[in-house]
């Protein structure tokens, strides 16, 4: 059991990381520090790596049967595929200063999500831990 | 509103024009700036004068009108009337107009025989008396009462000369306002000039003879009573004392009594222009509709640019190249809010100038460039020096910059630069820099064209390919850039087929590669090559471009794979991209389906998606296309569906431009092809160019409109930029509170021109700060407000619904009107009238053709997909003038300036309201909305004249559509040439290509000309009229 856990805050390690990648990217445009045809490609080198980590990480929870954690990625999980079956998943060159707040806002949702997800699988990682010790 | 419905009955038996107070009569007509002054005086002094006979009455209606900002002139407290403060608060009018109505029947009786205009209220007057009850008084000129008899009189009064008989008095088009209903005709009617002066007579006593008249208009004023609710606004509640003044009657009759008081001051006149309103709205029990067509305001004087601006910033850059759509910056978020119109610019750095205006280019020199060191600005005639002209400081963030060495220069004793005169940066609002090496990344490029032409069977066969080598070959003389210019050709079906131009060889090589899916070049160079260097291998392709494909029977088109080709061969160096496609691309990357031929999808959420590129493949070209310098031009011919929208996007993001020419036929449509792409090589272009607006502290813009691409929050990268292309911008206010009293805007256009010179074109333009609502809308700018709204819809199309896109248009316009309603409703209780600024007059209009315009209107069978989108992507990129134009096309009926003789036809046309009843069935008329010309041949118009001009006679002749109208031997034809050609002349960025139709003619008639019709009501939209009452009552409710 402390292994699932230990995968998932892993999991959740990454995929932090390259949502504020995406994030870091967008400022960068905003301010000028690059140009959007690095911007957006940098952007979605990273975008299906994040979607396929995300898609794994719901696996991990629905396998190993803890519910309530897999409840809380299914609406990411959820937005990710309706995205990408739209092939809305990639961010837009010639348009990605239009697009620009509402990319922000979406990456920061996901950010606040995946925030949670860490702390409460930090949890049970704990409190496993203690279970098993004792 | 209900004592006096009670009243009117009793009062008014048999009025059968008043509009019932219930209903918004609001008749008043556009209460046009003369006019409106009219109504105030007026009315009010009417009523009085009966009443107080010789009592000083003032003209107190009129300060209330203009109660915001009431000129001290207008009130004319009678040194004698006593303020009687009780009564006068608005809505208590109606109480005191019962109560005056007393003493209207006796005076009324008798003055009705006297005056003139009996017609008014005569019936009424025995009513009235009964229904006085207060006999009391008579005795005592108040002011109350007389506000009533005003009210009553102003109405009652003017519709006898206009109105009364008609509710829609004929009135000339020109006329700005529109009579509503018959009440408050008479302001519109009036001529300014003696509106003002009757409300000026502040003595009644002075004018007895006037007063007596008055009389008879007493009566109606019974009528008007209901009036008076509504009205009530006229009755200023802040201007307690005086009573009406007796003179001003609305009636013209009146107006030219002599004693009309002393001619206003100029307070008046602002006054006077600071709204419009059109009666609208129909009472119930009145006339069936309140407006009349006739008097809503058009735009039949062609456009005139708002010059006044450049009255006030003299050193302002031509409004040609840019205009705010309002020239006045709020001072706050939550004015800006209250502003519900686009608030930003429309910039049109390259348009073109008339000989002798020429923008003045400037090279600084060793100097350098000078700018801010901090923001980047440009030196302009708005910095101001100091320091004996060794520090200057700039305008946009008031940074003390020093002055280089070179470009010192002594102060006068006013502190300006004794050089002032001599320095055209520091005195003209539009310069041309000379950019030194600083602004180059790399050596200027030369101008390049490259042709990428389907020759597939049905570019051959409806014979572009001849006409557009034969064009292009005909231009190579022309080409800007001599001797730079560079130049290659690409054809392609299923295969691409490269064409080495090399110049030591005699004949062009075609080299064909038929592997699409990995584009190679078959050769490193000589695939664009430098035009007098090649000249002849060129000449020699094109002149057997022709035949080399005359039986070529390949259908398909690899459209994606020779852009890709195109790419790989221009990416060095950059330039324009012609792209000349006949059918739907059909092989390799980017191929394209059909779609849109789908019913079903329209009205449904996936609706827009038919109006967005399908295949992402053409926006990521047209992404590296921007990256490279390269601009793209797409030509499409095919009368089938080719997909607009996804091959359009390659323009948009590219600064370039969708030229649509569905159903080509040589025969018919080569003189517009011809015309367009002989422009579209031969005209100034500048290359490699960025654009950035920079604007003072406090303002941001935040979203751009057009066609380019982004390079950063606020560059815009533009390969190719030229005279044609316009680009709009909203602003943003940054802080909560403006601390400036003056915005300054900065374009700076950075290009390289066709001679290879780096230059920096700089427009400056400053704005005041308001904080005052209604000078924002005293300075907007029809143009620059429907421009930037035209651009915002279409947007809105590929996002949303079309139906969406409407609404979000009309919600704006309604928005706008009740704001601007809720200034001065309150003030001047103009409760059943559509009012609106003067500047925004024909705002109402332009919107609803805006609703009508092709990428708009309607659904599915509306227009063709393609033609919808071509449209969509035409208007992002018109400059306001030619945008105007195009939604309020020129209607001009001709045959008399044919028949007559030379020096009638000469004498201007008189553009015609935009209506099915414009047309009169034994003329000739031609139809201008700048793209097209429409000749319209009425069903009863001499058979002489029609031969003459069509040179065959039309009864054997039943197909119009295929008829390229030629000049003939005869007199009525190079009439109708020399006509057409100077329309023509009027707008040459376009061929308008001459389509013949007969009345009758369906459904060609229908198409070409009647739904563009915009004023008539046609199926799922509304008439003109329709549609300023529905505007009326949606600004109505609140």
């Amino acid at each position: 059991m402390v292994f699932v856990w230990l995968t998932a805050f892993f999991l959740l390690i990454a995929l932090i990381v390259l949502v504020i990648y995406q994030l870091m990217c967008l400022a960068d445009l905003e301010f000028d520090y690059i140009n959007p045809y690095d911007s957006s490609l940098r952007i979605n080198k990273v975008v299906i790596p994040e979607f396929v980590l995300q898609g794994v990480l719901c696996l991990l929870f629905l396998l190993s049967g803890h519910w309530l954690m897999f409840l809380f990625c299914v609406p990411n999980l959820y937005y990710n595929v309706r995205l990408y079956r739209q092939r809305q998943h990639l961010v837009d060159v010639t348009e990605i200063f239009n697009q620009l707040n509402g990319e922000k806002k979406r990456r920061l949702l996901k950010l606040i999500n995946l925030v949670v997800l860490l702390f409460l699988s930090l949890f049970w990682m704990i409190w496993s831990v203690l279970e098993d010790d004792e | 509103m209900q004592p006096m419905g009670n009243d009117k009955p009793a009062n008014v038996p048999g009025r059968p024009v008043l509009p019932s107070p219930a209903a918004p009569q609001l008749s008043t007509p556009f209460i046009s700036p003369g006019p409106v002054v009219g109504l105030g005086a007026s009315g009010v002094p009417q009523t009085t004068a009966p009443f107080l006979s010789s009592r000083p009455i003032t003209g107190t209606q009129m300060s209330d009108y203009r109660s915001p900002s009431p000129p001290p002139p207008i009130r004319y407290n009678g040194p004698s009337s006593p303020p009687p403060p009780t009564s006068y608060p608005g809505q208590d009018a109606t109480i005191y107009q019962q109560t005056h109505a007393t003493r209207f029947p006796l005076p009324a009786q008798p003055g009705t025989p006297l005056r003139g205009p009996p017609s008014v209220g005569l019936p009424v007057t025995p009513p009235i008396g009964s229904l006085r009850p207060q006999p009391q008084i008579p005795s005592v000129p108040m002011g109350p009462a007389p506000q009533i008899g005003t009210h009553l009189s102003s109405r009652s009064y003017m519709p006898p000369p206009l109105s009364e008989s008609s509710f829609s008095a004929p009135r000339p088009p020109p006329q700005p306002s529109l009579h509503g209903y018959s009440n408050v005709l008479p302001r519109g009617n009036m001529p300014p000039s003696p509106a003002e002066t009757q409300f000026l007579a502040p003595r009644p006593v002075s004018q007895p003879p006037s007063q007596q008249a008055f009389p008879s208009f007493h009566v109606p004023p019974v009528h008007a009573s209901p009036y008076h609710v509504h009205q009530g606004g006229v009755v200023p509640p802040p201007p307690p004392p005086p009573l009406g003044g007796p003179l001003g009657y609305n009636s013209r009759e009146q107006m030219q009594y002599p004693n009309t008081g002393p001619p206003m001051g100029g307070s008046l006149q602002g006054l006077i222009e600071e709204f419009q309103s059109l009666s609208v709205g129909s009472a119930p029990g009145s006339l069936d509709h309140g407006v009349d067509a006739k008097s809503l305001p058009r735009p039949l004087n062609g456009d005139e640019e708002a010059i006044k601006i450049q009255e006030t910033y003299p050193l302002n850059c031509h409004q040609r190249f840019f205009r705010l759509t309002t020239h006045a910056i709020p001072t706050s978020q939550s004015l800006l809010a209250r502003w519900h119109l686009p608030l930003g610019a429309v910039v049109h750095p390259l348009a073109e100038v008339p000989d002798g205006e020429e923008v003045p280019i400037v090279n600084f020199g060793p100097a350098g460039v000078i700018r801010c060191r901090r923001c980047r600005t440009y030196v302009n005639p708005y910095v101001t020096f100091t320091d004996a002209g060794r520090k200057w400081r700039c305008n946009l963030c008031s940074l003390l910059n020093d002055v280089p060495g070179e470009y010192y220069c002594a102060l006068d004793a006013s502190g300006r630069r004794c050089d002032f005169d001599q320095r055209p940066e520091l005195s003209k609002g539009s310069v041309e820099f000379v950019a030194p090496t600083e602004y180059m990344v790399r050596p200027p490029m030369p101008p390049v064209y490259f042709f990428l032409i389907d020759v597939s069977i049905s570019a051959v066969q409806c014979g572009l390919l001849e006409i557009v080598a034969k064009t292009i070959k005909s231009c190579l003389d022309e080409l800007p850039g001599f001797p730079r210019t560079q130049i290659g050709f690409l054809t392609f079906d299923s295969a691409l087929h490269f064409h080495n131009l090399k110049s030591s060889l005699t004949q062009p090589q075609m080299l064909v590669v038929a592997d699409l899916d990995d584009i190679f070049l078959p050769l490193p160079d000589d695939l664009l090559v430098n035009l007098s260097d090649s000249r002849h291998v060129v000449d020699a392709l094109l002149d057997s471009l022709p035949s080399m494909f005359q039986d070529n029977v390949n259908v398909e088109s690899a459209l994606g794979p020779a852009l890709k080709a195109a790419f790989m061969i221009m990416s060095r160096l950059g330039g324009k991209l012609l792209v000349f496609q006949s059918t739907l691309p059909s092989l390799g990357v980017g191929r394209l389906r059909l779609r849109g031929d789908d019913l079903r999808i329209y009205g449904t959420d996936k609706e827009h998606t038919l109006r967005m590129p399908e295949d992402p493949f053409y926006k990521q070209m047209a992404a590296e296309f921007t990256k490279n310098q390269i601009a793209v031009d797409v030509y499409a011919f095919s009368e089938k569906y080719t997909d607009i929208a996804s091959l359009g996007s390659l323009a948009k993001y590219t600064g370039g431009q969708v030229y649509h020419h569905p159903s080509f036929q040589a025969t018919t449509h080569q003189e517009k092809l011809r015309y367009e792409l002989a422009r579209d090589l031969t005209r100034e272009t500048a290359w490699e160019a960025v654009m950035r607006i920079r604007c003072g502290k406090g303002v941001r813009f935040t979203t751009y409109h057009g066609h380019f691409m982004l390079r950063s929050t606020d560059l815009l990268a533009l390969p190719a930029v030229d005279c044609d292309k316009a680009f709009a911008m909203q602003l943003s206010l940054e802080d909560t509170l403006m601390t400036t009293q003056t915005v300054y805007f900065q374009v700076a256009l950075l290009y390289t021109s066709s001679s290879g010179e780096r230059r920096i074109r700089v427009h400056t333009a400053a704005a005041p700060v308001v904080a005052d609502l209604g000078e924002m809308y005293r300075q907007a700018d029809t143009g620059a407000i429907i421009s930037l709204l035209s651009r915002l819809a279409i947007e809105k199309t590929q996002s949303h619904k079309l139906d969406d896109a409407r609404q979000l248009m009309q919600l704006k316009l309604v928005k706008s009107l009740k704001e601007y309603r809720n200034l001065y409703v309150m003030q001047h209780r103009l409760g059943g009238r559509l009012i609106f600024p003067e500047s925004l007059k024909f705002l109402p209009l332009y919107v609803l053709s805006l609703c009508k315009s092709v990428a708009l209107r309607g659904g599915y069978a509306d227009a063709s997909l393609d033609e919808r989108c071509a449209a969509g992507y035409n208007m992002m990129i018109l400059p306001i003038r030619r945008m105007l134009r195009l939604l309020y096309p020129g209607l001009y009926k001709i045959d008399e300036n044919l028949i007559k003789g030379p020096e009638d036809f000469e004498k201007s046309l008189k553009q015609l309201a935009l209506s099915a009843q414009s047309l009169d069935p034994r003329a000739l008329y031609i139809y201008d909305d700048g793209f097209s010309f429409i000749i319209w041949l009425g069903r009863m118009l001499s058979p002489d004249l029609v031969n003459g001009i069509l040179g065959f006679d039309l009864s054997g002749f039943p197909d119009l559509s295929k008829l390229a109208l030629l000049e003939h031997d005869n007199e009525y034809s190079r009439k109708l040439m020399r006509i057409i050609k100077r329309l023509r002349e009027k707008d040459p960025s376009c061929f308008q290509l001459c389509r013949v139709v007969r009345q009758g003619e369906q459904p060609r008639e229908g198409s070409l000309l009647l739904s563009n019709l915009i004023e008539d009501q046609t199926a799922g939209t509304s008439s003109y009229v329709d549609w300023i009452l529905q505007i009326y009552r949606q600004s109505q409710s609140s």
